[in-house]
Parts: structure tokens; C-alpha cells; sequence
């Protein structure tokens, strides 16, 4: 894909030069952990029975942030990923993008720049903010066992939920056009995805429709494949099946969106 | 491989509502000349220039560029032309080398030669102090020449330039003229440029086409088609338009009388001679002229002769509107 490198180049250059698109990026995220991670405390709502509780709907979590923080990344992931295609609106409003179509690059190249990208900006969002998650007071605990497997599960379902949204997100702004519109798209459909997922609270905690609907959302293939591998540490080969059928799930739709993509943006980029 | 660096045959662009904006062009343009389409604005200029330079995709027709056709070979059509939009297309948060470096890796150029000649074309522009400056820190001029040698960077053997000095003012209009003679006569490059200024299309092009409502009007260096008007042109406004039409049979001379208002311009052999013979008819059949005029040929006239109307300048409204409109078909 010609013109892939020089043009992911160009949008990281453009990143970790605004100081305020980068800032925002890495504060962001940690606003999530200290404020929404700290909003419920798990001790309190569980009563005397305490946290330790087999009870608990968060259990083994030791704390909420511990139960939370793949659903953050996720979310974080997510939202990043959505706001990638808005950049192929500012290219044909301010002008470089008439440069792209005359140059002998693929088309796809144009889209999937902001797809990794992105993805590159996730990734390093992702290490600030486990790194914030374990540094606060009663922050993210880690548990015996975590491994090198949990790291790889982590970055894997990341970058999927990173392709697939801003792959199709790409899409939708390359076919609408209009900031506005894709503004209005994320607006709408952020919301049912993070709530209709299990990134933020367990199925036991929601109404059985929704905890089915959740099922088979994304957003909840990766918050729960993650928090996995967070909460148990050594997996027992139970749990590692049902994580790597995660990440299966979530590279089918990483897979599938990423084909579509790059078939449209082949054909619909144009002046 | 033919000697010409771009042929068309029968080329068309129809956009949705059957908005015909090129409507059938034949073109051969040589090996090394500067080639000017001069129209108003949405006469199918731009669009007749994206069709060859692979952005946009012809309705029907064909056209060659370098022995490559434009929609089956874009890719190799792209790889050996150099482009200059009408946009802007520098990004304002890069470095003016940030900028040509990058275009130099879609042409997967080695690093070492191309910055090589990345700086020679900053020199060529007289940009190489700011090279490592950021865009948004160039005035206008700045990055219009900036925006030159970026269709420069892969050494191409054809340059399009769409409206080059497009809302330049007339000082840094000119500098532009020199830099893009130059660029013909230090790199050889054969120059594709579309205008809407008369006085820049007879500058610059060695043959001039002119085009109106998607139709080529005529082909020709700037002299042949000051020629076809056959002559110099006496201007003369009455009171009323009664008395114009008197006026047209003063001479047998006189060709293609063109009344306009209270307008008429005549053509004559030869003005300084005719024009006393005018007077002296004037005066016998009792005309009052408000005005009088004589225009040595010019492309101005040529143009209104061959379209029947002043090219439309940016000023006018519905000119502008049109341009807005074409403009957001294309997009």
C-alpha cells in the first residue's frame, strides 16, 4: 500500500506537535480512572460483607478501578478510533488531500493512515493510563501471575477495537462528508455502545435484556478479555479459551470491517 | 510513442443532474510547449485538467498523457506528472521540507537524491531560507510557490498548473510569471496551465485554447489568434441604438459588426485611415457619438469576438456563483 508510511508519519507528526491534541489525549484518559474509577466505592456498596465478598458482582476485583480499567481502555480505544476519519474531512477542506489524489499512492493508503495512526495513539494513551491506573492510592492491583500473555491480550484487543472503529468510522466520513454529520454519529452511538457492554458494570448488575444485548457488543468482547486477564492472573484453561475466543470475535470484526474499508476507500475517494 | 505529450479524443465529464461540464475535447499538446486553457470561471477548465491529471474520471472519451491512458494506466500517468491544484494542498503544520519530503516518499524516491532536490527546488523558488520553516508561517505568495515546486518534487515531464496566480495580487502575479518561465527553461518541463486572466495566458502560453461552456473555441499562439481578428476595432457609443445600425454601413470594409447596448464595435483593416471616413459618414447623417474608441488587437478581443462575451472576471456575481457551484460538483 504505497503511501501508507509517509502519510502515518505525517499524522503523528501533526500529534505530538499540538501540544494540546496530545495533552488532551493523555489527560483524558486519566480523568477516567481517577474520577469515574473512584466514583463507586465497591467496599461501600457491598456493605459489611466487603469486597473480598464471592458475592460481589465484581469479584475477584479488589476494587473498582481493578474491574473497570479494561473498560476504560476499551472505551478510550473506542473513541479514539471513532474520531480518526474526522481528519480525512479537515484534508479535503484545507486542501492536502487534492495533493493525495494526484499522487501515485493508493487511495486506501489515504484512510488506513489514520488507522494506524490512531491505533499508534492508542497504544501509547493505553501505557499512560495503566500507568496512572497503578500509581493512585488503592489504583489498579495487579494479580499474582499476570504475564506476558496478559500484555499481548491487552495490546491485541486494543488495536481491534482501534481498527475496526476507525476503519469504519473512515467510511462514514469519507461518504458524509460533513463534520457535523460524523460529530452527530458519535454523539449517538457512543453512548449504547459503552452502556450496552459490559465495559463499565458486570452482566450480574444489568437488566437481562441488556446483559444479552451486551453480549454482543465489541465494546465488551475486549473490556472482558482484558479484565481477565487483570482479575485472574493465572488463567485457568477455561478462561484462556473464553479470552482467546474474544480476541477471535474481535479479529472477525477488526478483519471484515478493515476489508470493507479498504474496498470503499479504493473506490469512493475521490475529488 | 507519439510526439505528443498529451492527446484527447471526444473527452467528457457529465456530473449528476446532467450537468455537462466538458463536452467532447480534441487535443494534441506538444513535447516542451506551455499550453494555456483560458476560460471564464466554470467554463470546464479545472475539470478538463483533473480529467487528465487522474483525479477525476471522464464520462466518456479518451486522452493520453505520456502514451498513458488516464483511466486504465492512472497510476503511471500519475507517477510522471507533477500537479498544482487549485487548493492549497501544503499542510500548514509541517515544515516547507516536511512537506516536499513527504511527496517524495509517494514516489518511493531514495532519500539522498530527492533532498537533494528538494533543496535545488526551494533555491529555484527562491524559498531555500524558509525551508525549515512552517507553512502557516508564509504569506500567500510564499506558499503559492511553495505549492509550484511541489508538483515538482518526482521530476515530472508534465506540469499541470490550475490558476496559478489565482487571487495573487499583480506584483506577486508576475514573480509567478517568472518562476514558472523559468521552470520551463532550467527543467524542460512541458506546462499545462488554465487561467482566467487574459494578460497571463498571453504571458505565458505558447498556444492558447480557449474554452467557454465546456467547448474548445479555438487553438492557437497568441498571435495567430490576434490575427483572426482582422484588424483594429473602433468603438462607438450613441445616444440611441437606432443610429448604430446606420453606423455598420459606413465602409464596405467593415466586418462583423458587433452592437451591444448603445455599443458598437467595428471591425476595420486599418483604424488610423478608417477612422476619418467614420467621422465624415457620422457627421453626414447627423449621429452624435458619446464615445469613441479604437482597440489595437488584443486577446480581449479575441475572446469577445469568439464567445461573444467579456470573459467573466472574479468580480461578477453569478460568475462566482458558477465557480462555487462547479466547484462543489467536483468536490
Amino acid at each position: 500500500m504505497s503511501g501508507l508510511i509517509p502519510l502515518t508519519v505525517r499524522e503523528l507528526k501533526k500529534w505530538y506537535r499540538n501540544p494540546v491534541f496530545f495533552l488532551v489525549g493523555l489527560i483524558q484518559p486519566i480523568f477516567w480512572i481517577v474520577l469515574f474509577g473512584s466514583a463507586f466505592d465497591i467496599a461501600k456498596l457491598l456493605g459489611p460483607a466487603g469486597v473480598s465478598s464471592t458475592l460481589s458482582p465484581f469479584y475477584p476485583a479488589p476494587n473498582y478501578i481493578t474491574f473497570i480499567i479494561g473498560g476504560i481502555l476499551t472505551t478510550t480505544s473506542l473513541f479514539t478510533g471513532m474520531f480518526a476519519g474526522v481528519n480525512i474531512i479537515w484534508d479535503r477542506r484545507l486542501g492536502p488531500m487534492s495533493r493525495f489524489l494526484v499522487s501515485p499512492i493508493s487511495r486506501s493508503s489515504i484512510v488506513f493512515s489514520k488507522v494506524l495512526s490512531s491505533t499508534f495513539r492508542i497504544l501509547v494513551q493505553a501505557v499512560i493510563l495503566l500507568a496512572a491506573a497503578l500509581i493512585i492510592p488503592n489504583g489498579l492491583v495487579l494479580q499474582k501471575g499476570f504475564n506476558l500473555f496478559g500484555v499481548f491480550v491487552i495490546i491485541v484487543a486494543l488495536v481491534l477495537i482501534a481498527f475496526s472503529f476507525s476503519s469504519i468510522f473512515s467510511i462514514i466520513a469519507i461518504r458524509l462528508r460533513k463534520m457535523e454529520t460524523v460529530f452527530g454519529i458519535i454523539n449517538l452511538i457512543n453512548l449504547p455502545l459503552i452502556f450496552a457492554s459490559f465495559a463499565l458494570f458486570p452482566k450480574a448488575l444489568m437488566a437481562s435484556w441488556l446483559g444479552t444485548v451486551a453480549e454482543y457488543n465489541p465494546v465488551s468482547w475486549s473490556s472482558e478479555a482484558i479484565r481477565t486477564v487483570l482479575l485472574y492472573g493465572n488463567l485457568t484453561s477455561a478462561q484462556t479459551n473464553s479470552v482467546l475466543l474474544y480476541l477471535l470475535y474481535l479479529f472477525l470484526l477488526a478483519a471484515f470491517l478493515v476489508i470493507i474499508t479498504y474496498i470503499l476507500s479504493e473506490k469512493e475517494i475521490r475529488d | 510513442m507519439t510526439e505528443y505529450v498529451i492527446e484527447t479524443t471526444d473527452l467528457r465529464k457529465t456530473y449528476p443532474g446532467n450537468i455537462m461540464a466538458v463536452k467532447g475535447i480534441h487535443l494534441q499538446i506538444k513535447q516542451g510547449e506551455i499550453f494555456g486553457f483560458l476560460g471564464p470561471n466554470g467554463a470546464g477548465k479545472t475539470t478538463t485538467i483533473k480529467m487528465l491529471s487522474t483525479s477525476i474520471t471522464p464520462t466518456s472519451g479518451f486522452a493520453k498523457v505520456m502514451g498513458y491512458d488516464i483511466v486504465r494506466d492512472s497510476m503511471q500517468v500519475r507517477r510522471n506528472i507533477g500537479v498544482v491544484p487549485q487548493d492549497l494542498t501544503t499542510d500548514e503544520d509541517l515544515k516547507a521540507v516536511e512537506n516536499l519530503r513527504m511527496v517524495a516518499r509517494f514516489y518511493d524516491l531514495p532519500n539522498g537524491p530527492s533532498n537533494k532536490k528538494i533543496d535545488e527546488l526551494l533555491a529555484l523558488v527562491d524559498l531555500a531560507d524558509v525551508g525549515n520553516h512552517y507553512v502557516r508561517t508564509f504569506s500567500g505568495g510564499m506558499r503559492k510557490r511553495l505549492e509550484l515546486i511541489m508538483g515538482l518534487v518526482n521530476e515530472p515531464k508534465v506540469l499541470f498548473l490550475d490558476e496559478p496566480t489565482l487571487g495573487l495580487d499583480v506584483q506577486t502575479r508576475a514573480k509567478m510569471w517568472d518562476y514558472i518561465k523559468k521552470i520551463r527553461s532550467e527543467l524542460g518541463v512541458t506546462i499545462i496551465l488554465t487561467t482566467h486572466y487574459l494578460e497571463e495566458a498571453d504571458e505565458l502560453s505558447d498556444r492558447i485554447c480557449i474554452i467557454d461552456h465546456g467547448n474548445i473555441i479555438t487553438i492557437g499562439t497568441s498571435a495567430e489568434l490576434k490575427a483572426s481578428l482582422k484588424g483594429d476595432t473602433i468603438i462607438v457609443e450613441t445616444k440611441d441604438e437606432e443610429s448604430l445600425k446606420e453606423i455598420s454601413g459606413f465602409s464596405e470594409s467593415v466586418e462583423e459588426p458587433i452592437i451591444n447596448g448603445k455599443e458598437i464595435r467595428l471591425t476595420v483593416k486599418d483604424a488610423d485611415s478608417d477612422l476619418p471616413l467614420l467621422m465624415d459618414f457620422m457627421i453626414k447623417n447627423g449621429i452624435t457619438p458619446m464615445k469613441m474608441s479604437v482597440q489595437k488587437p488584443s486577446l480581449d478581443q479575441v475572446f469577445l469576438k469568439l464567445t461573444g462575451n467579456e470573459i467573466r472576471e472574479e468580480s461578477g456575481e453569478s460568475a462566482f456563483k458558477q465557480a462555487i457551484n462547479m466547484r462543489r460538483l467536483r468536490k
